[in-house]
């Protein structure tokens, strides 16, 4: 590589320029000229500074319009904007780091792990902002407010949320004679008799992401709960638990292979890309790794609505992905304008994700939606706003919830069932190891085994 | 004037030898003396390193302590203490049982690996044969590649459908194809998770222990040695008797700082398994950065990381002033 | 020495030798290589061969292709992050080398009451994971004004370095013969210049390892580049690589293998020039 000789330290603002232009290497072209602008000049007078911390989005494409996009309203307001990008999994962890040294970035975003409960005496109050966009876009759906809300006021703004429907692979069923997996004992059927001839299905019994939220659309939809409504005390002891429990058995017995044990959120993905899947419950980005790696695969896969448990009940539960500004930063006014002028574009971010960002908004969930509206394959996605959950669900998303999120305790449940526990011994696990996590009590009689 | 000698045991003498000669001209300031200018000259050069750790490391240290015995959470990072209610807590936790046994054991069974081939290999590497340049930049590698990316790398390698591992396997005859009973699933039986992750920890630290054990080597001078050999000791010999006392102070502090490192190592156990399935890979490292930073608990992740320090304090603390008394 | 009577013998024993050599060398090559030459081949292959349950690992099912190395430079940050990577490194290396040398001098040598105790306690200062430390270190870089730099590398990493390399350096400086310094000293040396000129040079293998320790373990962290650097062009190799090159649950295998390579070579590279040289320092005499 030439002309890296300029490149030793951290002031050399013409050289960066010219490697920049040299290698052709910009994660977005003028943005990230833009960005470094923001770090030579931060004394310049006019206009303030914005910092915005987000996670890698799986489509790079929508990253890139995203720093252009900010770069954009900055450059129309005097606000030099920057854009970090780390992945979600890790925000957590600079969240705390952030805290602890007092200063950071002006806007973070959390997916799935959402942290206004934790943090909200140093979060900045947006319920004006909330209320206002509400107003101006039809309402937000009902489960927007449960990760933000703290003592009536809205600690953050939610962007989107990330779905994660039926992926089920169409020819191998009509060859079968097989119903669409509509309900969840449709789709038990269906792996049951596609596993012998080597098209298994899998879900993630394992520590990722994916189980966490897979496992809960199964006991949801089978009527289960992790808490009651006032998310204080944990209610996994149930007979609907034990129902989802022994059926999540039945359906790892009939019809998976042991490699779900080891499965990372990935892995379902590569299943379904390499052909073998005959369906998994995952986000539409195994859709696309599909569509890119194995075109015969993709024409085959077919999206499909949330099945429905025995009682005819769908909950989807999803990812969301809400943005926090903190109350140290700088810049609350240009944080508060952004943030809005950010949700003005719903829509734009929604097609630019290719249908991957599902809206908030009532507004923006009208049909037909960009992207999903005209793709015949996705169409039915239009209609997952309705049966949308999350984490907590039907409480809100406190602390607890987080932990035993983060410890992946019902993963855990359905991995000792599977593994062989019996269903009693690993409900009575969960109680114990949900309850355990209060913070109030730490009394605990939590079986070994599994 | 005596030249100071630097030696054990000569200190008495050289204090009564300087005493009354720093007596006898109390006009002399007291860094002029010999003892005074070298006690300067000490603390002078060990200044900078030990002001740079205990202040950057012992700080937070006692910060950490701080926490342990508080109810901290991220959010709230003054609190109220609780004395020992997180440790306590922590120690009634299944999943933290998991985690210490997990960690014990990996630690001995990845200690012996590592002194094992570690040993083998510093021997072939100080032999002289064609090719022994390639040889030797091939086989470090493993230690040089920045441990996220190697550790994702044998992920892959582990995976449940694509192993590379498995295939070779396969294609040797050794098991059986995808799907079948004999398919090693690395990262999903318990036993095998956990071996997985032991053995991504040798593979990389390997080399290391080889390179502090040839390190010591250099030590030994080679007159030394060549005096053995002409008075008729074997290879063997030699070694027991001379190349082993004088490297062992090496090999001693490169398994020490190895053994602290794999404790507090958390990228392994992270990228691999996050700690799965259920708990066979859970260690405390991991099992602490759930709790104290992905949930928050501050109080609770700081009891768990620092619940083997009182363990392994007096030990290390022991056999490090044995080190010292060595010589 | 060897005899001019049998020539043919010797022969045979060095062919033995190194047939012996090489045997035993060989599974070390495999356990080391194979995972290397594995990720070598995966940098160049395209996305869809890596998913075909029936594709060999080993070679290329589809041409090879240069895709995943323009992915990295042209559409990540990886030149900054090579470039971030060496020049912390060196840093770190540079302060390890100026604290942790004379630290070990001193420990070994100087005779220093209460030195025993510092000497363990900056070693014990690996007891505390980072985990923790992480937290009110944050607050250090922000207070330094360091935040997001990856000058805040260069100000943490040595709290991992110095302990070890102190303690290699003690190590080294015992085994150095005391005569040497009271010759040193009777020559008219002072103290320091004892040490510059006589006792330095011996022990360079030493410090030699202390300098490409520092180096490569600068390359072994993660928590604290990902806590105290955001903006991609600060980020090292091992921070930017899984925090650009995973995106949600897609995994840019090939990019990712491709980065691992061009970092890891040359600083293996490196390691084998210091090694050479003091391995030279032992087999020099101490060889057959």
């Amino acid at each position: 590589m030439r002309n890296l000789q300029p490149i030793l330290r951290d002031h050399g603002s013409v050289s960066r320029r010219r490697f920049l232009k040299v290698t052709g290497g910009a994660v977005a072209g003028s943005s990230l000229l833009t960005m470094l602008e923001a770090r030579q000049a931060p004394a310049q007078l006019r206009g303030t500074t914005l910092r915005i911390l987000t996670w890698s989005h799986f489509i790079p494409a929508y990253d890139v319009w995203f720093d252009k996009f900010s770069a954009e309203w900055g450059e129309k307001n005097g606000v030099k904007v920057r854009v970090d990008h780390i992945p979600h999994l890790e925000i957590p962890a600079r969240m705390a780091a952030e805290f602890a040294a007092g200063a950071g970035h002006d806007i973070i975003l959390n997916n799935s792990t959402i942290l206004a409960r934790l943090y909200y005496k140093t979060l900045l109050d947006l319920t004006d902002v909330y209320d206002g966009l509400g107003k101006k876009y039809g309402g937000w759906i009902p489960a927007a407010k449960s990760p933000i809300e703290v003592e009536g006021r809205i600690y953050g703004i939610p962007m989107y949320y990330i779905l994660l429907p039926m992926l089920w692979r169409k020819d191998l069923f009509e060859a079968n004679g097989l119903k669409p997996p509509d309900t969840w004992e449709l789709a038990r059927v269906a792996a049951r008799t596609l596993k012998p001839k080597g098209s298994p299905t899998g879900i993630a019994f394992s520590h990722c992401n994916d189980a966490n939220l897979n496992w809960r659309s199964l006991m949801f939809s089978f009527g289960a709960t992790e808490t009651d409504a006032s998310g204080d005390h944990p209610t996994i002891d149930s007979k609907e638990m034990r129902e989802a429990l022994r059926f999540a058995k039945a359906l790892f017995d009939e019809g998976m292979t042991p490699e779900v044990f080891s499965w990372d959120d990935a892995s379902d993905n590569r299943f379904l890309a390499s052909g073998i899947a005959s369906w998994i419950h995952d986000a539409i980005s195994a859709y696309r790794t599909t569509e890119s790696t194995n075109p015969p695969v993709f024409k085959n896969t077919f999206v499909g609505m949330e099945p429905a448990g025995p009682g005819g009940k769908r909950v989807s539960v999803s990812a969301p992905i809400v943005f926090l500004a903190w109350k140290f930063g700088k810049n609350p006014q240009a944080t508060k304008e952004y943030l809005t002028h950010l949700v003005d574009n719903d829509k734009e971010g929604m097609i630019q994700s290719t249908g991957y960002n599902m809206p908030f908004l009532n507004d923006s969930a009208k049909k037909p939606m960009p992207i999903i509206g005209a793709d015949p394959k996705l169409q039915v996605l239009q209609d997952f706003p309705k049966i949308v959950a999350f984490f907590g669900y039907p409480g809100p998303y406190t602390p607890q919830i987080q932990e035993v999120a983060l410890q992946f305790v019902l993963p855990d449940i359905f991995t000792r069932v599977a593994r062989g526990t019996s269903v009693d011994d690993a409900v009575k696990w969960g109680s114990a190891s949900t309850a355990g996590s209060s913070p109030s009590t730490s009394a605990h009689d939590g079986t070994p085994g599994g | 004037m005596t030249v100071l000698p630097v030696g054990d045991g000569a200190e008495p003498t050289t204090r009564a030898a300087t005493q009354p000669a720093a007596r006898g001209r109390s006009t002399r300031a007291w860094w002029h003396t010999n003892t005074g200018r070298r006690l300067t000259f000490g603390y002078l050069l060990l200044a900078p390193a030990a002001l740079y750790v205990l202040l950057l490391v012992g700080i937070p240290f006692l910060f950490s302590l701080y926490l342990a015995l508080s109810d901290a959470s991220v959010g709230d990072q003054v609190s109220s203490f609780v004395g020992l209610g997180n440790f306590r807590a922590a120690w009634e936790m299944d999943t933290f049982r998991d985690a210490l046994r997990n960690s014990i054991v990996f630690l001995v069974v990845a200690a012996i690996f590592k002194s094992v081939l570690g040993t083998s290999l510093a021997f072939l590497l100080l032999q002289n044969f064609k090719g022994k340049k390639l040889v030797r930049a091939l086989v470090v590698i493993p230690f040089t590649l920045p441990i996220t990316v190697s550790v994702l790398s044998w992920k892959w390698m582990y995976d449940s459908q694509f192993s590379v591992i498995n295939w070779f396997l396969h294609k040797a005859g050794l098991i059986g194809g995808y799907g079948s009973e004999s398919w090693p699933i690395w990262l999903g039986q318990p036993h095998l998770a956990l071996l997985a992750c032991i053995g991504v920890n040798v593979w990389r630290s390997f080399p290391f222990s080889a390179i502090v054990l040839l390190a010591g080597f250099t030590s030994v001078p080679t007159e030394v040695l060549d005096a053995a050999r002409v008075d008729g000791c074997s290879f063997f010999q030699r070694f027991r008797h001379i190349v082993a006392p004088m490297i062992f102070p090496i090999l001693i502090i490169g398994f020490l700082f190895d053994t602290v490192f794999t404790l507090s190592d958390l990228s392994v156990v992270y990228v691999l398994t996050q700690g799965g399935p259920g708990s066979a890979t859970m260690i405390l490292p991991m099992l602490a950065y759930q709790i104290g930073i992905q949930a928050g608990s501050l109080g609770r992740g700081s009891a768990i990381a620092l619940m083997l320090v009182p363990l392994l304090f007096p030990a290390l603390f022991l056999m490090l002033r044995n080190l010292k008394r060595r010589d | 020495m060897r005899t001019a009577a049998a020539p043919r013998t010797h022969r045979q024993k060095e062919i033995r030798r190194h047939l012996l050599l090489y045997a035993g060398m060989t599974p070390f090559l495999f356990i080391a290589v194979f995972p290397i030459y594995w990720m070598l081949i995966t940098a160049f292959k395209q996305e869809p061969d890596l998913y075909r349950m029936g594709n060999i690992p080993f070679w290329f099912n589809l041409p090879p292709t240069l895709k995943n190395f323009e992915t990295l430079f042209y559409q990540t940050n990886y030149g900054y992050w090579i470039v971030n990577t060496l020049t912390i490194s060196a840093w770190v290396a540079l302060i390890t080398l100026v604290t942790a040398v004379p630290a070990g001098y001193a420990l070994a040598r100087l005779k220093l009451p209460g030195a025993e105790n510092i000497g363990i306690a900056i070693f014990m200062t690996y007891l505390v994971p980072g985990i923790i430390l992480f937290l009110p270190l944050s607050r250090v870089v922000a207070s330094l004004g360091l935040q997001d730099s990856w000058w805040a590398l260069v100000v943490v990493y040595p709290t991992f370095t110095i302990p070890f390399c102190t303690w290699l350096m003690m190590g080294f400086f015992k085994t150095v013969p005391m005569e040497m310094e009271e010759a040193a000293r009777v020559d008219g040396c002072g103290q320091l210049s004892a040490l510059v000129r006589v006792v330095l040079p011996v022990s360079l293998p030493g410090v030699l390892t202390s300098v490409i320790f520092a180096f490569t373990l600068s390359m072994q962290d993660f928590l604290y580049g990902l806590a105290f650097v955001a903006p991609g062009d600060q980020k090292p190799v091992p921070v930017g690589v899984p925090t650009e090159l995973i995106r949600g649950d897609v995994f840019f295998w090939g990019s990712i293998m491709a980065a691992a390579l061009l970092v890891g070579l040359p600083v293996a590279i490196l390691y084998n020039f210091f090694l050479d040289r003091f391995i030279q320092g032992i087999t020099g005499g101490a060889g057959k």
